[in-house]
Formats: C-alpha cells, sequence, structure tokens
C-alpha cells in the first residue's frame, strides 16, 4: 500500500487495482500512513487531484473524494485555487474505555482478514510487534 | 518513378511484417500474453501466419505496379498501397481474435509520488520549434524570389511523376502548402505535449515526446519541399522519398526504445480496450496510453480532450481546400 523512500525524496503512494480494496480507501490508507508518520507535515502540499488521478489511473472525483475524506479527518486544508495542504491536526480526545474497545475491535477485525487471507499469526504477530515499537518511539 | 513506388509498397509491407516485433514481449497483436508466449508454438503460429498473409499481397501489389500498362499505372499505385494495409489489418485482426484465448491481465500496483514539483519537458523539447523555423524561412525565401516563381506550375502530380493539374502563381497556390504544414506542425506539437502533460510518468514518456517531434520534423521538411519545388525545380521524387529519411530512422529507434523490457507494462484494464485497439475508461483520468500494438500511444476516448484532439485533426483537414491552391 505505500512505500518508505530516503529522506529527499517524496512519499509515493501505491494502489493496487486488483486487491479488491477500493481506490479511494486505499489512498485515504496511503496518505493517513506518511501523516501520522511525519512524511507529510503541517505546510506540505499535495499534488493536484488530476495529477495523482493520471499516474493512479483511476477518476478525478476518486482523488477529490480521497482528499475530502483526510480534510474531514482534519488532516488538510482544501481551500479553493490552493490545492490541499497538510495542517496541524490535534488527535481527538476519546475516553480511555472507549478507545481500547475501538483499538481492540479493530484490531481483531484486521487480524482475522489478514488470517482469511492465508497469512500466517506467527507474521502478523511479528509485524505487530515491529510496529508497536515504531509507534513507541514516535 | 514505377521502382520507387514499388520501394514504398515493399516498405510499408516490411512495416507490416515486423510489426509483431514492435511491440513489448508482452504483447501479441495487441493480445497481453506471458512475455514467453511468442517462443510457443501457437505464438510462432500466430506470426508466421501473418506474415504469409502480408508477403503474398506485397509481392502481388509490388508486380502490379512493374507490369501494370502505363494507363492503369496511377489506379495502380493508389491502389497496391491500400491493398497492403488492407491486408495488414485484417490478418492482424485474424491474429487477435485467434489470441484471444490467451489473454492475461497484467496486474501491477501503480504510484504517485506525493510532489507537486513541475512535471518540466526535457531540454530537447525546444527542438519541437524547429519545424516552424523551416518552414517560416521558405516563406521568406519565396517572397525574396517571388519573380523567379513560375507563371504556372504543377500542384498535383501522377504516379509517372509528371504534373496532372498546375496553379497559377498567387498567395494562396505558393504559400498555401506552408499554411497546411504549420497547421498541422501546431496539431502535433499540441498532441506533443498533451501527450506529456495528460500521461503517466514512465520512461516511455520522452520516447513518445521525441518521436512526435520527429514527426513534426517530418511534416515541416515536407511542406517546405513542396512549397519550393516549382521555384527550384526539385523532381517529385525526392519530395516522396524524403520523409522516409527520417521515419526510417524513427521507427528503428522507436522500436528499439519502447520494446526494451525497462518497466513493466500499464496495467490497463482489459475490458476496456476495445477490439484490442481503442482504449476507452471513464475510471482512468490519463488521456494518454501506451498502446498495445505498433509503437508509441493512444487516446483514452472516454477523456473529452481526446474528442478535441481529433476534431483539431478534422479542422486542419478541412481547411486544405482552402488555405491551398
Amino acid at each position: 500500500m505505500y512505500t518508505r523512500h530516503a529522506m529527499a525524496q517524496s512519499p509515493r503512494i501505491h494502489i493496487d487495482a486488483a486487491s479488491g480494496v477500493p481506490a479511494v480507501r486505499q489512498i485515504v490508507d496511503a496518505l493517513r500512513v506518511f501523516l501520522v508518520e511525519g512524511q507529510l507535515v503541517a505546510g506540505d502540499k499535495l499534488p493536484s487531484v488530476r495529477r495523482v488521478a493520471v499516474e493512479l489511473g483511476v477518476h478525478f472525483n476518486t482523488v477529490a473524494e480521497a482528499y475530502r475524506q483526510l480534510a474531514a479527518e482534519g488532516w488538510l486544508d482544501l481551500k479553493h485555487g490552493r490545492g490541499a495542504v497538510v495542517v496541524p491536526r490535534v488527535a481527538p480526545d476519546v475516553t480511555d474505555g472507549a478507545r481500547n474497545d475501538s483499538l481492540r475491535g479493530r484490531l481483531r477485525g484486521l487480524v482475522a482478514q489478514l488470517r482469511a487471507e492465508g497469512i500466517s499469526a506467527d507474521s502478523i504477530a511479528e509485524e505487530l510487534r515491529a510496529i508497536a515499537k515504531v509507534v513507541t518511539r514516535s | 518513378m514505377r521502382l520507387i513506388l514499388c520501394i514504398v509498397n515493399v516498405f510499408i509491407g516490411a512495416l507490416w511484417y515486423a510489426l509483431p516485433n514492435m511491440t513489448r514481449r508482452e504483447l501479441l497483436f495487441a493480445v497481453p500474453v506471458p512475455p514467453d508466449f511468442r517462443q510457443s508454438r501457437a505464438g510462432r503460429h500466430a506470426i508466421r501466419m501473418f506474415r504469409r498473409t502480408i508477403l503474398a499481397v506485397v509481392v502481388v501489389a509490388a508486380c502490379a505496379v512493374l507490369l501494370s500498362p502505363a494507363g492503369l499505372l496511377n489506379a495502380t499505385a493508389a491502389a497496391a498501397p491500400f491493398a497492403i494495409l488492407l491486408a495488414g489489418g485484417i490478418g492482424f485482426r485474424w491474429q487477435n481474435r485467434r489470441l484471444a484465448p490467451a489473454a492475461v491481465q497484467f496486474t501491477r500496483p501503480r504510484e504517485a509520488e506525493m510532489t507537486t514539483a513541475a512535471d518540466r519537458l526535457p531540454w530537447f523539447a525546444w527542438f519541437a520549434g524547429g519545424p516552424f523555423v523551416l518552414l517560416a524561412a521558405a516563406a521568406i525565401w519565396l517572397y525574396l524570389h517571388w519573380d523567379g516563381i513560375p507563371a504556372r506550375f504543377g500542384v498535383h502530380f501522377g504516379a509517372g511523376g509528371q504534373a496532372d493539374r498546375w496553379a497559377e502563381r498567387s498567395i494562396k497556390a505558393v504559400y498555401g502548402p506552408l499554411f497546411l504544414g504549420t497547421e498541422l506542425c501546431v496539431w502535433i506539437l499540441l498532441m506533443a505535449l498533451a501527450g506529456w502533460f495528460g500521461s503517466r510518468r514512465s520512461r516511455s514518456r520522452p520516447v513518445m515526446l521525441g518521436g512526435s517531434i520527429a514527426v513534426e520534423y517530418l511534416l515541416g521538411l515536407l511542406f517546405a519541399l513542396i512549397a519550393v519545388q516549382a521555384q527550384l525545380g526539385i523532381p517529385v521524387w525526392v519530395i516522396a522519398v524524403s520523409p522516409w529519411a527520417i521515419l526510417i530512422p524513427l521507427i528503428i529507434v522507436m522500436t528499439r526504445k519502447m520494446s526494451e523490457p525497462w518497466e513493466p507494462m500499464d496495467p490497463t484494464p482489459n475490458e476496456c480496450w476495445k477490439a484490442d485497439i481503442l482504449y476507452y475508461n471513464p475510471n482512468d483520468a490519463a488521456l494518454f496510453v501506451e498502446k498495445r500494438e505498433g509503437l508509441g500511444y493512444t487516446f483514452n476516448f472516454a477523456n473529452p480532450w481526446s474528442w478535441a484532439l481529433l476534431l483539431g485533426l478534422a479542422l486542419v483537414v478541412a481547411s486544405a481546400p482552402f488555405v491551398m491552391a
């Protein structure tokens, strides 16, 4: 879904039409990873909807919708004529109980989906541990 | 002249003959196949059948041009290349249908760089101005030598190389070819720019731009020669042969460049290819995509700009009777 490149390079999003996941979701997920990991920071401008749509082979509306979803989450500012600009975002305040329930439910859903795709439990656990290390460092 | 006509026919036939080798390894008669398919029995059989068809028609066409009576030469000269093109088209489509069951769907992720850096044209894009300089130079030369232009000169030539239509010296008759040449070069330039900015970034994209600029030079040279032909007494065969001086190296270079396995094939959906030749995908924002037959790129006909560009060409062609004598 995404790759990390050397710091001098801009991040690149990948979408796979054969994956069965809607293109708009692949774009939103990939961009959100860059935003969370700090590869895209406040003030960064995103390329035009037209350019991204041509490169990814999707309709303009697909990219526009992805940008709109990220704007609704508070990551982007979509002022007319300025394009999409990354803005500082404060994570919404969620109570511990609700957060844990939501987190656990979503992770279990993801693990189940990965298991259904044939990925072994050991591989999933290993990846989760690796991600946990990155998350605790940041 | 018969020999030149014969060579032109053989050359058209040679292009058809070489067509299976002028595409990527993953394509055969516009059908997406595994890269090693063309070495398989079915692949080799399809290529062999196609080439035999072409060879037979080229031999007949060449003999017709060489042996036809003088009275039928004009008709034969017009019919021979048409017959070769038709045979090639039918043969291609025939093999395309035969190989259709072997088609595979290219799948690979597409990527987009999240940068706002300008999508700059390569340095050689400046050469696109050359043909306009050539046409302008021809216009200036004609202006300076106006008195030397014959009062009546040939504007159309038969297969024997003899003029069969004439025009009086006038602004329209003298400068007409230059106007039309300029219109065509402007259209090619627009196509080249639309191709650059309307297609996915790839290593094939500069090749396409370079090829478009070369075609621009071909047209600029051709129409400049036509314009000064009467004044300089340039033989018709020189005008007939000169475009090939650009076309042949262009085909060779583009074939080598485009068939290099430097990038995987663009994974355009098979179902969006009509007859495996016309691409129509409303869900793809690209205006141009890599062709599945021959060299270069083709329109995404679901993009309205493709129709605007074709309308532009139709207007250029329609303007010919108005700008030329």
